[in-house]
């Protein structure tokens, strides 16, 4: 809870209340006939940072009750005005107090003016705090305040009156119909010879019950609450004397219990009611009743500096708060890239020593990778001429008829290849031959010459072979020697891994050749039919 | 609140104003700061992990390599035994071919060996660490029986040292005038190449 100045104004004292942390701490009295002003000001100049508030307690407080058609808040406020200047016209510190509607006729707007009717009791020392541009958040008057007491003390009745001692050796009442303040007045204690503090406020109090009923606040049946509020050891020279009517009840309240009940520690050693309001009001101030906004304006400028130095440091907290936050998520990053960088150290250490393990084999990696790259792509499967005739030539065992002349064999990429052949002519040749076109050649696969032209080292994906061979044709029997062709190829081709397809036929009966026969007087003997054929073997393995 | 913005109003507040600008400034620059230095770290934050990702990448490739060299270190053992990288003795391949005469009982041997120069190689395919060189050799076989000459042809291709794949060959059968042994019947024109691999950088394994 934040540090305050109080100013607790009688007309007999000054007094001047500092609470910190709730509490009030320091308490300093200037009496009003001899104090100096200075004395004052270089009080206040030590607590001159401190907010303020200057509850007053003095007799020259008038209280005006009224009522005003009901209007809206800009027009209720110069109506206020108008009537606060009229009632109160030589005095700057003077209030309305709205109080509601009434509950019939026109329900106009109740209200009640409150002033400091003679405003130099309040001036020199507004002065001095001015002048020192002390805060002051407000001039309150202690009679509306007291209302809070009573709420308090849950004390509030229909008509109720508040009896309280000043610390200017005087009494205050102050009337609240239906919690509402109505009336208050401050009577000086003088006591004259025989009388006594009960007597006096018994007198007190019945003279402020006739002016109220003069004022048609009763009804016949109604009863004041007079709520008095007493040290004990004040009690014995009052109590005995106050005694209840129809009209009037009293209601001792015990100084110390009060403060009990609202927290006050230690409880006031005296029926002044000036430790309990201020504690009252520290707890929560109450509203400024007498202050202009030119008399509070280093309060308003001091609000001003609060809320600036709040949003500033808003501000600050703020970007502190995302500076913070990035800079923990950039030191987690961080604490990441460090194990990252350890990674790659050990990641690195790994490497450096795979490669310095690395087997050299007399020459470098690189030399025996290009090596072996080399051997695996050309010549780990480089077929063979062997591996591909070996198994034609079983098959052919099961053909006597047919008989190999001539094999052109190569080791090819591209399993179109035709390797050249020169072709051989039979010693008997059969009656009955094709005759080839001119443009044509009865060879297969490239002239000699052109195979001769350097060409790129086959890896040997395929072995390609023309075989060249005759078959027997006994007669005109030529059926029979091309069927045995034939089942020749069609036993190849059943070899795994093997294609076979016939080149030349034993004899071209297809109608796009042309076709010679030589038959003479006698049958023809056996002849000999040239035919070739080509056979492939794909990734022929090398054995 | 108008008194906060009067003249004695704004003469005592100039503090509060200074220093709600110190405090705007501070906390921009706190909070640009501090995200400075984040983004900072997190683009550090990419590059580490581009540089983890790199290392580990090098490291699987060298692992790999690893990997690959143990297992091509046999195959390489082997080729280097064969002598793969060793300059052709061209000695070796006359007496060798005198020998495979005797063996599969030729009638005639012929050969033709053509100066060494770099094989081409499908597609123009180099290496970076070895040239490929190759001599061609034509041979051509005269034998009575066809089984010679395959046998001879198979033994020739498959050389107890370096490597001679026979890419291309021809048999043909000869039409003897006379039955007679030592007339040969069966014909082989073929050829080979005969294959080394020279370190470029000059040395050659032994």
């Amino acid at each position: 809870m934040a540090s305050r100045h109080l100013l607790y104004l009688t007309n007999e004292n000054l007094v001047s209340l500092v609470a910190r942390g709730g509490r009030i701490t320091g308490r300093t009295v200037f009496p009003i006939p001899g104090t100096v002003p200075e004395d004052f000001e270089r009080h206040v100049r030590g607590l001159r940072t401190l907010p303020t508030h200057v509850i007053t307690d003095l007799a020259e407080e008038d209280f005006r009750v009224d009522s005003i058609p009901h209007l809206g808040a800009r027009d209720q406020a110069a109506v206020l005005g108008r009537k606060l200047t009229q009632l109160f016209r030589n005095t700057p510190y003077r209030t309305a107090l709205p109080q509601g509607r009434e509950a019939d006729g026109r329900r106009d707007d109740r209200v009640v003016y409150t002033a400091v009717t003679n405003g130099e009791v309040l001036r020199p020392w507004v002065e001095i705090l001015e002048k020192l541009q002390v805060p002051l958040e407000g001039i309150h008057s202690s009679a509306v305040f007291s209302g809070r007491l009573l709420a308090e003390l849950r004390q509030q009745f229909a008509h109720t009156l508040l009896v309280t001692f000043t610390p200017g050796e005087a009494v205050r009442q102050t009337y609240f119909r239906n919690k509402e303040i109505k009336f208050s007045r401050l009577t000086p204690v003088a006591l004259e010879e025989g009388e006594t503090l009960g007597s006096l406020l018994a007198g007190e109090v019945g003279r402020t019950w006739q002016y109220l009923d003069t004022l048609r606040y009763f009804a016949p049946t109604d009863r004041l609450e007079v709520c008095v509020l007493i040290h004990p050891k004040d009690r014995p020279a009052i109590e005995p004397v106050l005694r209840d009517y129809d009209q009037i009840e009293y209601r001792l309240l015990d100084i110390e219990q009060v403060a009990g009940k609202i927290g006050l520690k230690p409880p006031p050693i005296s029926s002044s009611a000036e430790g309990i309001l201020a504690h009252l009001f520290l707890r929560r101030p109450g509203d400024n009743h007498f202050a202009s906004p030119e008399i509070r304006r280093f309060a308003t400028i001091r609000h001003a500096r609060i809320a600036i130095n709040s949003v500033a440091a808003a501000i600050l907290a703020t970007g502190l708060g995302f500076g913070a936050w990035n800079l923990s998520l950039a030191l987690q990053n961080r604490d990441l890239d460090l194990q990252t960088a350890q990674r790659i150290l050990a990641l690195n250490r790994e490497y450096d020593e795979i490669q310095r393990a690395m087997p050299a084999q007399g020459v470098a990696g690189q030399t025996m990778r290009d090596a072996v790259a080399f051997y695996a792509g050309s010549l780990r499967t480089y077929p063979t001429i062997a591996a591909l005739l070996v198994p034609v030539s079983r098959i052919l065992e099961r053909y006597p008829a047919i008989r190999l002349t001539q094999v052109a064999w190569q080791a090819v990429d591209d399993d179109k290849t035709l390797p050249p052949l020169t072709p051989t002519i039979p010693r008997t040749e059969p009656p009955i031959r094709a005759v080839a076109k001119r443009a044509e050649s009865s060879a297969p696969g490239v002239p000699r010459g052109q195979a001769e032209v350097e060409s790129p080292f086959s890896t040997g994906r395929h072995a390609v072979a023309i075989l060249e061979a005759t078959v027997r044709v006994d007669g005109l029997e030529f059926r029979k020697a091309i069927a045995q062709v034939e089942g020749l190829i069609a036993d190849i081709g059943k070899l795994e891994g093997y294609r076979a397809g016939i080149v030349d036929s034993p004899l071209d009966i297809t109608p796009r050749v042309a076709v010679q026969g030589k038959i003479g007087e006698s049958d023809p003997g056996p002849s000999e039919a040239r035919f070739s054929f080509k056979v492939t073997r794909s990734m022929e393995p090398r054995t | 609140m108008n008194a906060a913005f009067s003249k004695e109003g704004s003469r005592l507040l100039r503090f509060a104003w200074a220093t709600l600008v110190v405090a705007i400034v501070a906390a921009c620059g706190l909070a640009w700061g501090g995200y400075w230095y984040e983004q900072k770290e997190k683009r550090d934050g990419v590059v580490s992990k581009r540089l983890l990702g790199e290392a580990q990448a090098r490291l699987a490739n060298a692992k790999r390599e690893r990997d690959d060299l143990r297992a091509s270190s046999v195959v390489f053992q082997d080729l280097v035994a064969r002598g793969i990288l060793k300059e052709e003795s061209r000695l070796d391949l006359f007496d060798r071919l005198h020998d495979l005469k005797v063996r599969h009982r030729l009638l005639g041997l012929e050969y033709e060996i053509a100066p060494q120069r770099p094989l081409p190689l499908p597609g123009g395919r180099v290496f970076d660490a070895v040239d490929v060189l190759g001599s061609r050799v034509r041979v051509k076989a005269l034998a009575l029986h066809e089984g010679d000459l395959l046998a001879f042809l198979e033994e020739l291709s498959m050389p107890p040292k370096g490597f001679n794949p026979v890419s291309r060959c021809t048999l043909r059968r000869l039409e003897a005038a006379r039955d007679d042994a030592t007339v040969p019947r069966v014909e082989a024109d073929c050829v080979l190449e005969w294959i080394s691999l020279k370190d470029k950088r000059g040395s050659r394994a032994n």
